[in-house]
């Protein structure tokens, strides 16, 4: 059993993808390619954990968009190459062939409907903002009142090195295509990531709608044209005195239970662990299904027997969640970036795990000439792939 | 100390900016020094002559409309600050269709000169950002070591061809060799020459016009034709020249032998009389 997916793109589409796999690919080297009848969404989160994104291209933004899953093949047919292929030209074919690996599905729940504060800009209004800051700026403070908007260096980082530079810039609230502030509010959030997004916003002339809340809570940014629909959410600097008061982690598995078990556990060592998966300065690790598992185990060692009954069921945990991440007591993190948990949607968890590369299916034959094709074979398997944005 | 000014003038800002690009483009960290009339980027290459190798000097009436100073003392009434350069460009280029920039000196955590501002935009509202550039202020002590380099009596000053044609002749000489001699006269006439073991190139430029001298007294006697020569690091020069990025009004070169022996050559390029840049070049004769 094998499912299936082939695209084709034109010269003009490719520019897109190629931007949005650009943007994503300074959020991570590992990409998720994961197809449905919605559309082709790239997906990757970092190693750290601190920052997602997510490209959804609908079938019609391709000149031809096929997908079925279940087609039956046979056994011994299996490969794992995914074949990109370029047509340059008239007469010059390029092929790639790159090798994927089945793995976990990647979820991510945030619901951007439940801000406090949206507001819309122009592409040109991120670009003016981008070049105050040098490629050497690690993070950046947005803040807000009702009235008007300021971009500005983080506060922490200048005044460790008194070499560099501080600069902010102010926006009246006229210049948004929208702008709601429900509350004032200052948050710090990474740098890096936020020049391939304005890149990819720059390849779809859309506007990009920002949605945020307290800091902790992560940050969207969206993009959304019609045709193709991004969504990358990044985690922001918890502030100390907030900490206590505001949830602020994605957790995945979320029951107010179990954070007071961790909290009233005696002694700094168990906080450590549980800090350990959810810092931000975590060395960098590739993602398999299995690290997966490793961080959900090292939260599980703190003893919560309500953390074991959710990984269980963590269907029905997401689907609650959304309307519960406002009741999620606070994370314990002191001043580190609050991370999302991931984890896997399926129900047959236990099949993945130890069989990570089983299912794969051959590559199809023949090739036609096309523009741009894409295509990839795999196991689908019974892993539901959901993104609740 | 206080140190105020605003610059609302397009065409003053832009010329600002391209000194302060200048000045980036040659040394990671200047000086700046503020006094009543004049602003002064100065910069010092300790390395090879031990004192000032550029020196940049701005009227400040031409370049803002408003300038308050206050200096270190009544007696002393300069400012000296230390800077890293592109700090200042990089700013300077955020400020492009700027109503207005202001600068001026504050002390928020750390000194910092601050750079203002006021940027139009397409709503009713302007923009404005901000820059806050760390500074180091220069003790009084050292201000021996920042003044403006003159070459009293020089013995040859000649005016200098285009530079636009000066730089692209340098440039090709610098494939050839690192070195270069400089011969100028007071007839008009200047001489840039490379020497290899294989090859020997010489520029001839004619009817160049020499300033007047100082005094007329030594010149008497002197041999108009005769050719005084520096050498010179070539890169050293094409630093100088690329920098000159404004058409000047006045490029010249100055240059002298002082009795111990040791020859100065100095450029100096101005524009339109609101600034001046003058850049030391010391002889580099090696010495085979």
């Amino acid at each position: 059993v094998a499912a299936m997916l082939k695209c084709v793109m034109s010269g003009s589409q490719v520019k897109v993808f190629g931007k949005a796999v650009q943007a994503l690919s300074r959020i991570s080297d590992e990409l998720w390619l994961d197809p449905s009848k919605k559309g082709l969404a790239l997906r990757c989160v970092n190693s750290s954990r601190s920052a997602y994104g997510c490209v959804l291209f609908s079938p019609v933004f391709f000149q031809h968009y096929q997908w079925s899953a279940l087609v039956k093949m046979s056994e011994n047919e299996l490969d794992t190459t995914l074949n990109l292929k370029c047509k340059l030209g008239m007469k010059i074919k390029r092929t790639h062939n790159i090798c994927f690996q089945e793995s976990q599905p990647l979820q991510v729940i945030f619901d951007k409907n439940v801000c406090t504060n949206t507001l819309m800009i122009q592409p040109r209004l991120l670009a003016d903002a981008i070049v105050l800051f040098t490629s050497s700026q690690e993070e950046v403070t947005l803040a807000v009142t009702p009235l008007n908007f300021c971009l500005k260096s983080s506060n922490e980082e200048s005044m460790d090195l008194s070499n560099a530079v501080y600069s902010e810039m102010f926006v009246g609230s006229d210049e948004f295509d929208f702008f709601q502030i429900g509350m004032d509010t200052e948050i710090t959030f990474c740098f890096k990531e936020l020049k391939g997004i304005l890149t990819f916003s720059e390849a779809t002339h859309a506007p990009i709608s920002i949605y945020f809340d307290f800091p902790g809570k992560p940050l969207a940014l969206s993009i959304d044209d019609m045709l193709v629909e991004a969504n990358f959410i990044l985690a922001t600097l918890a502030d100390e005195s907030s900490r206590a008061s505001s949830p602020q982690s994605l957790c995945l598995s979320q029951k107010r239970k179990r954070s007071d078990l961790i909290k009233k556990k005696a002694g700094k060592n168990i906080t450590g662990q549980a800090l350990e998966c959810i810092s931000r300065k975590a060395a960098p690790r590739r993602l398999y299904p299995k690290e997966t598992l490793t961080n959900i185990s090292a939260v599980e060692n703190c003893g919560s027997p309500a953390m074991k009954r959710a990984n269980g069921d963590i269907s029905e945990v997401s689907e609650n969640s959304v309307s519960n991440t406002e009741e999620v007591p606070g994370s314990l993190c002191l001043r580190k970036f609050s991370c999302m948990f991931f984890g896997a949607v399926s129900s047959d968890q236990q099949e993945h795990f130890n069989h990570p590369f089983d299912s794969l299916a051959r590559a199809s034959d023949s090739e036609e000439d096309m523009n741009n094709v894409c295509r990839k074979e795999f196991n689908g398997s019974d892993a539901k792939y959901f993104c609740i944005i | 100390m206080r140190f105020r000014a605003k610059i609302v003038d397009g065409a003053c800002l832009n010329h600002f900016t391209r000194i302060s690009n200048m000045i980036a483009k040659l040394a990671k960290t200047c000086t700046l020094r503020i006094s009543p009339d004049k602003l002064n980027f100065i910069l010092c290459d300790k390395l090879a002559n031990g004192g000032v190798s550029m020196w940049c000097e701005l009227e400040q009436e031409n370049f803002f409309n408003e300038f308050q100073m206050e200096g270190v003392s009544a007696e002393n009434n300069e400012i000296y600050l230390e800077l890293t350069s592109e700090n200042l460009s990089r700013a300077l280029k955020t400020a492009q269709n700027a109503r207005a920039l202001k600068i001026k000196l504050t002390n928020k955590h750390f000194p910092c000169l601050t750079v203002s501002v006021e940027l139009l935009s397409m709503s009713s509202s302007s923009r404005i950002v901000t820059h806050d550039i760390p500074i180091k202020v220069i003790p009084r002590k050292l201000w021996k070591d920042l003044q403006e380099p003159v070459v009293p009596d020089p013995d040859v000053s000649i005016y200098l061809p285009v530079l636009k044609t000066m730089k692209s002749v340098v440039e090709k000489m610098k494939n050839i060799s690192n070195h270069l001699v400089i011969e100028a006269n007071l007839d008009g006439e200047l001489n840039l020459k490379i020497e290899t073991e294989l090859v020997c190139v010489t520029t001839h430029f004619k009817d160049l016009g020499n300033p007047p001298l100082a005094s007329e007294s030594t010149h008497q006697d002197r041999n108009m034709e005769h050719m005084a020569e520096v050498h010179i690091d070539i890169r050293k020069l094409l630093q100088f020249l690329a920098g000159q990025q404004v058409n000047p009004t006045k490029a010249l070169c100055m240059h002298r032998i002082c009795r111990s022996g040791k020859k100065t050559l100095l450029f100096r390029v101005e524009t339109n009389e609101t600034s001046k840049v003058s850049s030391v070049l010391g002889d580099e004769t090696i010495f085979l």
